[in-house]
């Protein structure tokens, strides 16, 4: 009973009971969309998002954020495509392309945590870098020509309609999960993100942590960016342009909060998901797809709004109860002790 | 009087404006030395229209910075402008300068809806403007398809009177998006540095809660900053409009990250409370100097300019960083006595 109630208090709960609200009201307006194919296939194309959104929520969680990942997944699925193309196996491809997304990651983790740089502005100039070097190696063109077998790839069903590419994000989600909340170093990264000094005190080798952080992200935007090699089909120098601004969008929707700490990375695969299926569902709704960017930032603003309203208002109310204990004396103690459990949990 | 006067010209050469001009004349001496042509002032000020909109931005975006906030829908709204202005003109029957008018109010409601969300509803600034980016650029490609051009193509075809606001040269050699520049800079200089508006704004950015202490109403304060960032990417919007003669409602949208840059290499400390317009302007000519120079003198492909601009960031941050640390700068000092 308590394990359920854990359940229904997280934060990506409510991202949660968002999206199934969400699909149940475009199943209404058209009933099309409720054939689980449909469904299916908005979990399928939310693949790429979903590592991206997974992999930046380790980064946010420490507190920190990472706006190089989009630049990441260019770089090391022109690597990996690069490979593909001149006959290597998609094995070698895809370790390259993790070991480039691992060092970009590497030096976004020495600059930000040993550095002590601001990590927006330091994986910006790391942006610039990385988009520059996709046009130095490619040399400003397409990779194009790959195999067909990886191209093939994408569309490999696993069971029904659940592609093997989504089924390997569910598994790496889940265990990330499990990393981040059952195990003592995934612990760390939240105590990273809600109290640095309070974790330094306890012991937590915080930079380690950052840096670990770091290069996970840039690990799992290399597996996004060989997933969407396979998925496209082709490279162009421009390749995930925008696309961390929208891995950030899906952590966001997925009611992580920026200042770290909060937050899980099944979240952000639900917000990847409601994020790549917004354009899907204006289809079904008979709108334009051009209604998307809107759609996606009144949804953005609007939860993140009521959120934060929310919280605030929890947090006064907190403190109001904490005071009226003390001021209810020592009868209160008890009261008090309770309102600040309580506290801690908003 | 004297020696007030002398360590206040010391003061200044070790400040960071100094170090920005520093990097300024370097870059100029190079350049000219490598091309001579890079220092004639019709090629010099010609290519002004590929950075003005960054210019003109990071000015204002420095207000919001120092109040401890980030505007990264600076961008979205350049493009929102244009295509008002562009729709206004052609669908709306509106006189063309009503229609400038109406896109800076529009700019204006827009930074002032974001500003709310971030001074009255404390949420992150960081993430409002994400959204408001998604949602301008959103709006921008609406209000486009409310016209009877095709959006991709554009509106163009704008008055000649609109067209000559960027034709026009002072003495023959002086664009007018460079006047436009300088203007907005003194205005912006007068604002932050000169007016008790803009002590407010340092206070915030030191500490919010002190400043409301104070009887400084801070939440008017915040929101005014992401008004004027967006104002001035209204302005920028108008600016480039003019000068490409066409309204498309993806201009700027790839602005985001040199603006930033701009205002990150002008000084302007992330965390709020310190920055200058100074700085800023100056690191936005660098940028610009630097995105012209390095294809014209030393053949860089215009792909490739992400690099140097990105490493000029890193080294930046990587050396000041280095110099705030203990251990580096007694080794430093250490060094110089000897």
């Amino acid at each position: 009973m308590s394990y359920l109630k854990k359940i229904l208090k997280a934060r990506a709960m409510g991202s949660f009971l968002f999206l199934v609200l969400l699909f149940f009201l475009v199943g209404c307006v058209n009933s099309d969309f409720w054939q689980p194919i449909s469904i299916m296939n908005c979990f399928n194309d939310s693949v790429v998002f979903t590592f991206l959104a997974a992999g930046i929520a380790f980064v946010i969680l420490t507190g920190e954020i990472d706006v190089s990942i989009g630049a990441v997944l260019g770089m090391s699925s022109a690597v990996g495509a690069t490979l593909l193309r001149d006959g290597s196996s998609w094995q070698v491809a895809v370790l390259a392309a993790v070991l480039v997304g691992a060092l970009i990651g590497l030096v976004n983790g020495f600059g930000v945590s040993v550095l002590g740089i601001p990590s927006l502005i330091f994986t910006l100039g790391v942006n610039g870098v990385v988009r520059g070097l996709i046009y130095v190696y490619t040399g400003g063109a397409w990779v194009e020509n790959l195999p067909a077998d990886y191209t093939k790839f994408s569309n490999q069903l696993l069971i029904g309609s659940l592609t093997v590419f989504y089924a390997f994000a569910i598994v790496v989600v889940l265990a990330a999960h499990f990393i981040l909340t059952k195990t003592r170093r995934g612990k760390y990264f939240i105590a990273v993100g809600d109290n640095i000094s309070g974790a330094t005190l306890v012991g937590i080798p915080t930079r380690q942590t950052k840096i670990m952080a770091y290069v996970l992200c840039g690990v799992f935007a290399a597996v996004a960016g060989m997933i969407y090699t396979s998925r496209i089909g082709f490279i162009t120098p421009t390749a995930g342009n925008n696309y961390e601004m929208k891995a950030i969008a899906a952590c966001v929707l997925g009611g992580i909060s920026l200042t770290g700490g909060q937050g899980s990375v099944i979240g952000a695969a639900i917000g990847a998901i409601i994020m790549s299926s917004i354009s899907r569902i204006l289809v079904f709704l008979g709108f334009s797809s051009d209604y998307d960017n809107t759609i996606t930032g009144i949804m953005l603003i609007t939860i993140v709004v009521v959120t934060t309203v929310m919280q605030n208002r929890a947090v006064i109310k907190t403190k109001h109860e904490i005071l009226r204990a003390r001021t209810a004396g020592s009868r209160g103690a008890q009261t008090e002790q309770a309102a600040t459990e309580k506290g801690g949990s908003v | 009087m004297d020696r007030s006067v002398s360590a206040k010209i010391k003061k200044w050469f070790t400040s960071w404006e100094a170090v920005m001009l520093g990097i300024l004349l370097l870059e100029i001496v190079i350049f000219a030395a490598k091309n001579s042509k890079f220092l004639m002032p019709r090629v010099f000020l010609g290519s002004i229209n590929d950075i003005i909109s960054i210019c003109i931005i990071s000015l204002f975006v420095t207000f919001v910075m120092i109040t401890g906030g980030i505007d990264i829908q600076a961008g979205s709204i350049v493009g929102l402008t244009s295509i008002v202005v562009g729709v206004g003109w052609q669908d709306g029957g509106l006189n063309i300068w009503a229609a400038a008018g109406l896109a800076i109010v529009v700019a204006a409601l827009c930074g002032a809806m974001s500003g709310f969300f971030v001074a009255y509803c404390n949420v992150q600034p960081m993430v409002v403007t994400l959204g408001g980016s998604f949602l301008f650029t959103g709006i921008a490609l609406l209000v486009s398809n409310m016209s009877a051009t095709e959006s991709y193509k554009g509106i163009s075809g704008f008055p000649d009177s609109f067209i000559k606001l960027s034709k026009f040269k002072l003495f023959g050699v002086l664009p007018s998006q460079v006047l436009v520049f300088l203007a907005l800079a003194v205005v912006a200089y007068i604002l932050l540095h000169k007016t008790k508006y803009g002590r407010k704004i340092f206070m915030i950015g030191v500490n919010q809660n002190a400043a409301e202490y104070s009887g400084i109403n801070t939440r008017l304060i915040i929101m005014s900053t992401y008004v004027l960032s967006a104002m001035s990417a209204a302005v920028a919007g108008i600016v480039l409009t003019s000068y490409l003669g066409t309204a498309k409602s993806d201009l700027g949208s790839t602005l985001t990250l040199p603006i930033i840059t701009a205002v990150v290499l002008g000084g302007t400390l992330s965390t709020g409370g310190k920055g200058s317009v100074v700085g800023t302007a100056l690191a936005a000519v660098v940028i610009g100097i630097l995105k012209f120079g390095l294809p014209l003198c030393f053949k860089v492909s215009q792909q490739y300019l992400d690099i140097p601009v990105g490493l000029l960031l890193l080294i930046v941050v990587i050396g000041r960083a280095l110099a705030a640390n203990p251990k580096v700068s007694t080794w430093l000092r250490g060094k110089q006595k000897k």
